[in-house]
């Protein structure tokens, strides 16, 4: 599948990501309304880009009370907004805390591929981020990494 | 031959044990009995099915045909009245008696009748169940006013349920503040303020004490003596395991029944999950039941799949919750009241209506977290809430950085207010 690949180490934490995700999805400059949220530390000069992994095993979809949240084909885990009741749960469950709310349509949201195009992608000027066909074993490694994390394995 | 695995119940539970089982098992024969008539419904949707914004259909999340796609037959509306445990056998109430291999009794909570005079004679509502909700749907239709007995977390989604209907509340709780089992003193005070704030009335530190007819009104007394008249009553003091089917003592019942770390009671083909499942707790050397859905949904996967052979260890029931009421967003986690020798991180101490907590234990491990705001703050909630589990140190607000790299001390820098 394709999805969203963070190179850590070229973010400048200039967050024109964050206005152009907000913006695209909300067509308001919100950082707070972005999926994808940068981590900064100043005084490390390290900054994280935090964006939905599309877990293996996602937790955010197995506590949903509603089956809101759907693996869909090309395989990203979508909240469908028809069935959110705006509970939250999912909120509580993603451990990178990247599942947001919108308070205005009373559902929750995570990264959705832009429709294919992700917007944050475009407007990363460092080329922090990278939308790609991620060969198996990158998949395997963030599947990997969300395993140390206490997630369940796939 | 294929084994028979037998499960009671229908919802959170159940549900996902099917999906356990079938990870290691694809050919055994699942049959799942409930009470109930139809595919499974959201219990948690039940409150916005009350307040008008979701229809009976909305709130199923199973239709028929998806259990025949994972190979399990749905029994509806038998009641298991008993167990067999040494036959291997569920009675229901028909008369039928089914044979299993594997069991998993996944009955949920009951609520619980509270001891106040003249409750048998007058109408009243609780929720739990749909038909409980289509009840109160239909007696709120002709209420303008209603008292809600207990201020814990149903009794606050029905009253948030009921305002939404423009209906005048008195909400009636023991203790001194809303939702004692989900907030600290700190937050509480905040969250009654709010729901005073939108004009709702709130007896906090007192009982009700007596029901009475009083024409087509209910009267109600407290036990000060004050007395008030209302054209609805919800009783929402609280939620008990369902054991009713174990009451013979075909397993080992405490307050729910007690299971292993692999989720199975006493008897080894004989298991339990979800809210009438009493597990070893995941932060102290206690027994607990969290009536909550994302345990009813980690303990029933693990069950599944532990009944299909697996040996997945199940680390314990943690409590969480998250609900936006009265327009705040409240969430809690773990250990949110301190105990000895824990020590408390006050991020935000209630001032512009935000209220963060964080408790870590004397090793500096974080045990719990109480959030009180809007709903940004719910996801950062969700990164403490793996560090919990993960067992993580809190880095956040330790000095002579830099903080060693947790997603905790990330999230902590991730601006979100
Ligand atoms: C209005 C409401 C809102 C809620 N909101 C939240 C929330 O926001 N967050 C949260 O974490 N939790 C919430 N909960 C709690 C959550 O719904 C429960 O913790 C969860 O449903 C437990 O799942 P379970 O499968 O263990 O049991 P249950 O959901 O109680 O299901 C038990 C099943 O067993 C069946 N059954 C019982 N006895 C028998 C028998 N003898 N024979 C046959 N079948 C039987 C029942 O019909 C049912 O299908 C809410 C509950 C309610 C009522
Ligand atoms: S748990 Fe978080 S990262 Fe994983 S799929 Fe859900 S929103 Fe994305
Ligand atoms: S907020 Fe919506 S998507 Fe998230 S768990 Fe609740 S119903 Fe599901």
């Amino acid at each position: 599948m394709k999805q969203i690949v963070v190179h850590q180490e070229k973010c400048t934490a200039c967050r024109e990501c964050e206005l152009a995700c907000s913006f695209s999805h909300e067509n308001i400059f919100s950082p707070t309304l972005s999926r994808i949220r940068i981590a900064d530390f100043y005084e490390e000069q390290f900054y994280q880009p935090m964006v939905c992994v599309h877990c293996a095993d996602a937790p955010c979809a197995a506590v949903c009370p509603t089956v809101a949240i759907q693996r869909q084909t090309d395989g990203q885990i979508k909240v469908l907004d028809d069935r959110c009741i705006g509970c939250k749960m999912c909120l509580l469950a993603c451990p990178f805390g990247v599942m947001g709310f919108s308070p205005e349509k009373g559902v929750a949201h995570n990264c959705d591929f832009c429709d294919g195009d992700p917007q944050c992608v475009q407007f990363c000027t460092p080329g922090a981020l990278e939308f790609k066909d991620v060969v198996a074993i990158e998949a395997l490694a963030k599947q990997k990494a969300a395993a140390a994390l206490g997630l369940p394995k796939a | 031959m294929p084994t028979r695995y037998v499960l009671i119940g229908n919802s959170a539970a159940a549900l996902e044990a099917i999906r356990g089982i079938r990870k290691h098992d694809r050919e055994g024969a699942i049959t799942v009995i409930n009470r109930e008539e139809g595919p499974a419904y959201s219990r948690v949707a039940l409150p916005y099915y009350v307040a008008g914004e979701m229809t009976l259909n909305d709130l199923l999340i199973r239709q028929r045909p998806d259990y025949g796609s994972l190979g399990a037959s749905l029994v509806e509306k038998e009641n298991v009245t008993a167990i067999d445990a040494a036959g291997k056998k569920v009675m229901l109430a028909s008369g039928k008696k089914v044979e299993f291999d594997k069991l998993l009794i996944g009955t949920g909570s009951e609520t619980i009748k509270p001891p106040i005079q003249g409750l048998d004679q007058v109408p009243h509502h609780y929720l739990w169940t749909l038909d409980d909700a289509i009840g109160m749907k239909k007696a709120a239709e002709k209420a303008q006013t209603a008292v809600v007995i207990g201020g814990g977390f149903i009794g606050m989604l029905a009253a948030e349920a009921l305002r939404k209907l423009k209906i005048k509340l008195t909400i009636v709780e023991m203790a001194p503040i809303l939702l004692p089992q989900l907030l600290d003193e700190g937050a509480g005070k905040l969250f009654l303020q709010a729901v005073r704030d939108e004009g709702v009335t709130v007896r906090t530190d007192a009982l009700v004490s007596a029901l009475a007819k009083k024409g087509d009104a209910i009267e109600v007394t407290l036990k000060d003596g004050t007395t008030f008249t209302v054209d609805m009553a919800v009783v929402a003091t609280g939620v008990k395991p369902h054991v009713q089917c174990v009451s013979n003592g075909a397993v080992t019942v405490n307050k729910g029944i007690v299971v292993n770390e692999y989720l199975a009671s006493n008897h080894p083909d004989i298991y339990a999950a979800g809210d009438v499942a009493e597990t070893k707790d995941f932060l102290s050397a206690d027994r607990s039941i969290y009536a909550i859905w994302p345990t009813a949904v980690e303990q029933g996967r693990a069950a599944g799949a532990n009944m299909a052979g697996a040996k997945q260890v199940y680390p314990g029931g943690l409590g969480m919750n998250v609900v936006e009421l009265f327009n705040v967003t409240l969430a809690q986690l773990g250990r949110f009241r301190e105990g000895a020798g824990d020590d408390v991180k006050m991020l935000n101490q209630g001032g512009d209506g935000l209220y963060r907590k964080v408790v870590v234990d004397k090793n500096g491990t974080l045990v719990g977290a109480v959030y009180l705001g809007n709903e940004n703050g719910a996801a950062e909630m969700g990164v403490i809430h793996s560090a919990i589990k993960r067992r993580e140190k809190w880095q956040g607000f330790q000095d002579g950085r830099p903080p060693v790299f947790t997603y905790a001390s990330v999230m902590h820098r991730v601006p979100r207010y």
